[in-house]
Parts: structure tokens; C-alpha cells; sequence
């Protein structure tokens, strides 16, 4: 469907659609990453771009197929494809390999620390900044997501039937426990305090534990699977995708503070249409989020102040597949599955 | 409206060494200028250019519903929704099972993920049966049933190595279990793809085209836990409460014995032909427009399970009949 990506409806472009850049380029957007003031772009076709202020880069020839994931350590990015290769990549395009596993997938990439972290199939590598060899962490399923917590201590990696948990012991030995919920879990995310644990389900809910006392519950009443959920502001709520009003496109709230979410209500920011929220990104020096829509549009709300809501770009079309704001909250870039792309200044000048 | 343009996908099953690694090669060197990714299980040979190979580890999750038939393949979740981000599309994909795999799960998965119904279909199930050993592993082993069971097509290969005589055991035996499947006899699984792939075998619509060829129902050897299949037909229009009802709880308490579902349904004072198709306990039903003018109106439905006898199955379809 790249044929029609320059057949916009004539809609009123917004301000920021106005004063920002846009292109066409006809391949899915799958990822994005802001890198200090870059972004860079992970495409359905093996590609990756940088883009900063406004212009971007030459295409850099990364994987095979698809750029299934992407991270940052430091000022490099971080990618994983389906042509099973780990990458590190420099904003100037320099491609390093850092693992290869064949027909098998590179599902997730982070950093912490200084090692540089992936997971294909059941296993998660980590490589450490003196070893050549990558430590192991075996799993009995493919692994959805990893994580580490804020301080890098613990790494949890979802999988079926719940999470396992890593911790290094008193002896400096990785060790694992269990948090157990049957399903297929996918994404995962410490709170930022460190004292909760997040996933995303294959049935439509966020499953949550209490780390200290390991109580686990559910945050459900989704209409559809949570393909992107994100920790945002010093209070700390936890915007999620998956909820599809009738006649409002809107993005799931749930607060972290004191007692944390058990039994209390989320905040529901919501704008016209009867659209999915597809994407949620925090909008870090806010507390506010960006909510890319199954339409193409993009709205930026403030949790605790609903009435204010602006819409950032409009219908494309296409569905919103990623988000990323410049280190330092000037500028965003937004990317759809038709690979469309705005990049704007946040801030009237 | 979004043009909905999906992905067919061919599962591929069939018992240990009946030549499924045979067809897969196949589809792997063959010259067909068709854009193929191949989900497989054991690590491939790495096919040619315009093929993709994706390694998967046929892993299997129960639903959260304390349902032990509802089970799920996750990792085509994760890679059919992966594949659906490709820049350049795919004309097809096949999934590989292994010789013991259990196929509901993997139709199963186009019931359950959303993302995957709306990209991608379930084109067909495609068994791969050794004409050879094929009733002896029938008897020892309830994955080859049930793999027979499930197929749309069944290619009989190897039937080289077996007396004509022979050819017609087996086949009558496949027939017991699944009267609906389209089989193809083959040496060396050399059937066209164009008889295995691209079929749309799975579509509400094909149910309307399948004419069960039925051969009478000897039960003159059955183990309480063969394979079976029952059809009924009635051209008294059905009252639709009443199906829902039946229908819905039947799925509900044994949806376990039954593997799979097919319907045509003709509804009291509904215009509209009623269709459906199901996995176990999960169904996909829908109205596919007006019943044909001029053409007599009917209700057919099909069950393949096991113990299919002990379900008062013909009492409870014509109870649902309109008074
Ligand atoms: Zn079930
Ligand atoms: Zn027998």
C-alpha cells in the first residue's frame, strides 16, 4: 500500500504539521529511539535513518528484513532483526555486530551498565564490557520482554506463565525467582520506584506485582491487546493502548503513588474519533503523554489536566507504530505503519 | 474503509516420516517467483532468495480460562505479527508443525489474536499422510487422527509403496474421520502447490461449496475414542435462540471432544445465510448475504470429534427447528 501514501485527505493540517517537516517514504516505521538530539528510525525494511533537526540521514543498511526492536547505550543505538542479528550502530552509520542467531529472531535489545543486552528465543544474552563471551539466562518459553530496574540490579524477562525475575546474590552469581500468572505475557516494565512490575498480556490486561509481597492483580476492561504501555511523570502513572471508546480515541492512566494502582481508578485521556490508541509515549519534562492513534493522528494530554489537549498531527491513514522526543523536549518525531513521518519543534518559538 | 488485505497462511502438518520435510523442500527450491516465508521448527536449510526462513519453537499456551482445549501458539503471534511489518509483502507464509503437533492451536491462534485475524487468514490445513503407515499410527498414536481430522487437504503419499487394494483401506479410513478433506494421492508429495497453497479452504465461503461425499457410517470397529464425524441437514428453518442456546453450551461443555465445527444455517425470518466455522470451544460465524433467489433454503452443519455419539447431537439440532 505504498502507492497511496501521498493521498492525504485535505484536512487542516496542524500547527505543528505546519512549522514541522514531514516525508513519504513508503516503508513501515517500526521503532524509534531518541539519541540526544537524534532520533533514529527502525524501518520494515532492514533500514535504519537519523534524524536531527529535521533532515535525515542516508539510509543505514542494519538487517535483512525488519528491525524488530531498537535501544540506546550511550550514543549508539541498539537494533535487533529478523535476520537474527544484534547490532550496534554509531549516529554516523558505523554497523557493529555484537551476536548472530540465524533463523532465529532478536526480540528485544537494552543496555545497563555497560553491557548490552538481547534475547532470541528462550535465552537472554547479556555481554559485559570485558567479556567476549555473552552470559546466559535460560527460560522454558520465548522470552516477550526484558527489563532492567532503574538502578540496573534486577532484570526481569517475561515470558509464558509469568515473569522470572534475575538478581545478582551476595556472591556476585545471577540468581532467579518466579512471579507466576498463566498466559502469554509480552512487555514488561519496572515502575520507576522499583516496587512494582508490569506486563502486558496476550488476553487484553496489564497483570502487576507487588514486588515486596509478590501480590499480584489484574488492570483489565481493555478492548484490545496492549501493544504499548509506558511509565510517565514524578507521580508516576502507567499509560497504556488498548481502549476503544465509542466515539473517543483514549489512552488508560493508572496511578503509582502511594498505594499504587490496586482498587483505584485510571485516568482516561481521551480525544474525539473511534480510534485505537496504538502508541504512548511519555512526554518526559511533563507530565503529560503523546497518544498516537490507529488512524495516523497523534493528541498530547496532560495526565492531571485533561482539558488540555492538543492534537499534534492529523489523520494519515495509517496507524501510529512510534514516537520519540529529543533528549531535550524540543522536538518529536512521529512514524506510521505507511512510513510517514513528522518531525516538529514542541514549543511555539 | 481500510483495505483489508490479508495474508494466506498454510499450516502444514503431518505424522513423523510421512514426507512433510519432503513438501517443504518443495515449496523451498521450486521455482514459483511467489514471495514465501516458512515458519519451521527443527533449524531449515536456508531456502532460496525470494523464500524466508523463520525459526519458531511450536510453543503452545493454555488461555487464562481454565479451559485445557483453548490453547494458543504464541510465537506465531509474535511472528506473524512481525512478518506483517515487512516492507516488501508476502504472498503467502507456511507454518511447519511437528510430527506429534496437536493442529487446534495453531487455528486456534487466528481465533484468539486480533492483530493476526485482520492481517493475515488461515488459508488451509494441509496433512501429509503416509499411505503406508498411516492406519497403523491411526491406532497407536491420536495425533495422526487428529491431524487427519483437521486437514483440508490430505496428501496420501507414498502410495508407490503400496498394493491398490491397500490405497482403498486407507482411504476409507481417512474418509471415516473426515469426510470433508480434499485428498490428493501422491509419491514423493509431487501434487502442484497450486493444490496445496492459496486455497482459501478456511473461508466462511468455501462452506458453502463443500459437498460432503459421505460414505455410509459403519461403526462396525470404533473405539470410544475414534475420530468421527456426524452432518445433519433439515429444511425447516431454525430458530435462532434456540441454536445459540444448544449450539453455545454444547461448545461450552464439549468443546473438548469436538475438534472441529462447520454450518450453514438457514434462520426463521432472517434474509441473510448464516455461516460458520470452529476450533473447539472458538468459533468465527458471520451472515454471508441473501440466500440464492429461487433456490430452496437449508440448514447444514458438520461435527469431527470424538464421541460425537454420546451428544445428543441430532435431538438438539432438531429441537432448534422453528415450530
Ligand atoms: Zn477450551
Ligand atoms: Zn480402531
Amino acid at each position: 500500500m505504498t502507492a497511496d501514501v501521498n493521498q492525504f485527505p485535505a484536512l487542516d493540517k496542524t500547527k505543528f504539521e505546519q512549522r514541522g517537516i514531514e516525508f513519504r517514504l513508503g516503508i513501515p516505521v517500526t521503532t524509534a529511539v531518541s539519541v540526544g538530539n537524534s532520533i533514529a528510525v527502525g524501518f520494515g525494511d532492514g533500514s535504519v535513518r537519523i534524524f536531527t533537526s529535521g533532515q535525515s540521514s542516508d539510509a543505514i543498511k542494519a538487517h535483512k528484513g525488519i528491525v524488530l526492536c531498537m535501544s540506546k547505550d550511550g550514543n549508539h543505538i541498539l537494533t535487533g532483526g529478523d535476520d537474527g542479528r544484534f547490532l550496534k550502530i554509531s549516529l554516523d552509520g558505523v554497523v557493529t555486530e555484537i551476536g548472530n542467531f540465524g533463523t532465529r529472531w532478536v526480540d528485544n535489545v537494552t543496555a545497563n551498565n555497560g553491557s548490552l543486552v538481547c534475547s532470541s528465543g528462550k535465552i537472554v544474552y547479556l555481554w559485559s564490557p570485558n567479556n567476549k563471551e555473552p552470559k546466559l539466562f535460560e527460560h522454558n518459553s520465548t522470552v516477550g520482554g526484558i527489563a532492567f530496574d532503574t538502578k540496573g540490579k534486577r532484570l526481569a524477562v517475561s515470558r509464558y506463565d509469568g515473569v522470572t525475575l534475575w538478581k545478582k546474590d551476595y556472591t556476585k552469581k545471577w540468581v532467579s525467582s518466579n512471579l507466576i500468572w498463566k498466559g502469554s505475557h509480552n512487555k514488561v516494565s519496572f515502575s520507576p520506584d522499583g516496587k512494582y512490575l508490569v506486563t502486558s498480556m496476550q488476553e487484553n490486561a496489564i497483570r502487576c506485582w507487588r514486588l515486596k509481597d509478590k501480590i499480584d492483580f489484574a488492570m483489565s476492561g481493555y478492548d484490545r491487546k496492549i501493544k504499548s504501555f509506558a511509565f510517565v511523570g514524578e507521580t508516576s502513572y502507567l499509560a497504556t493502548s488498548g481502549a476503544l471508546g465509542m466515539g473517543v480515541a483514549a489512552a488508560i492512566c493508572w496511578p503509582f503513588d502511594g498505594e499504587g494502582p490496586m482498587g483505584r481508578q485510571p485516568t482516561c485521556l481521551s480525544y474525539t474519533g473511534n480510534n485505537e490508541v496504538t502508541f504512548v509515549e511519555p512526554f518526559p519534562s511533563e507530565n503529560a503523554i503523546f497518544a498516537g492513534l490507529s488512524d495516523g493522528s497523534v493528541f498530547l494530554s496532560e495526565i492531571e489536566n485533561k482539558n488540555n489537549t492538543i492534537i499534534i498531527r492529523s489523520f494519515t491513514g495509517s496507524e501510529v507504530s512510534a514516537i520519540a522526543v529529543t533528549d531535550d523536549s524540543s522536538s518529536i518525531l512521529i512514524g506510521d505503519m505507511n512510513g510517514n513521518i513528522l518531525w516538529t519543534s514542541i514549543w511555539d518559538k | 474503509m481500510e483495505n483489508k488485505h490479508q495474508v494466506p497462511v498454510t499450516v502444514l502438518t503431518g505424522f513423523l516420516g510421512a514426507g512433510k520435510t519432503t513438501l517443504l523442500n518443495r515449496i523451498l527450491t521450486e521455482q514459483h517467483g511467489q514471495k514465501y516465508a516458512v515458519i519451521v521448527n527443527e533449524f531449515g536449510e536456508q531456502g532460496i532468495d525470494n523464500d524466508l526462513v523463520v525459526d519458531a519453537d511450536e510453543e503452545v499456551f493454555e488461555m487464562n480460562n481454565g479451559c485445557i482445549c483453548c490453547t494458543v501458539r504464541g510465537d506465531l503471534i509474535r511472528i506473524l505479527s512481525g512478518l506483517m511489518k515487512r516492507a516488501d509483502k508476502l504472498d503467502a507464509i507456511i507454518v511447519e508443525t511437528t510430527g506429534l503437533a496437536d493442529p487446534a492451536p495453531v487455528a486456534q491462534t487466528f481465533f484468539v489474536d486480533q492483530d493476526v485475524a485482520n492481517k493475515t487468514k488461515l488459508d488451509a490445513i494441509v496433512t501429509v499422510a503416509d499411505a503406508v503407515h498411516l492406519s497403523s499410527q491411526i491406532e497407536d498414536h491420536h495425533e495422526a487422527e487428529e491431524q487427519i481430522a483437521f486437514g483440508d487437504v490430505i496428501l496420501l503419499n507414498k502410495i508407490d509403496l503400496v498394493k491398490d487394494e491397500d490405497i482403498d483401506v486407507v482411504t476409507k479410513r481417512i474418509r471415516k474421520i473426515n469426510p470433508f478433506a480434499k485428498i490428493i494421492k501422491t509419491t514423493k508429495c509431487g501434487a502442484p502447490l497450486k493444490e496445496i497453497l492459496n486455497l482459501d479452504a478456511f473461508s466462511l465461503k468455501r462452506i458453502l461449496e463443500v459437498e460432503p461425499d459421505f460414505l455410509d457410517s459403519d461403526h462396525d470397529h470404533e473405539h470410544d475414542d475414534d475420530i468421527t464425524s456426524l452432518s445433519f441437514e433439515s429444511n425447516t428453518p431454525l430458530n435462532m435462540e434456540k441454536f445459540q442456546d444448544w449450539f453455545g453450551k454444547l461448545l461450552q461443555t464439549k468443546g473438548q471432544d469436538i475438534l472441529r465445527t462447520k454450518g450453514i444455517l438457514d434462520f426463521k425470518d432472517q434474509n441473510d445465510r448464516y455461516v460458520f466455522q470452529g476450533v473447539h470451544m472458538l468459533m468465527d460465524a458471520s451472515p454471508m448475504g441473501k440466500w440464492p433467489e429461487g433456490k430452496e433454503r437449508s440448514s447444514r452443519l458438520v461435527f469431527i470429534g470424538r464421541n460425537l455419539e454420546s451428544m445428543n447431537l441430532r435431538e438438539g439440532f432438531e429441537n432448534c427447528k422453528s415450530a
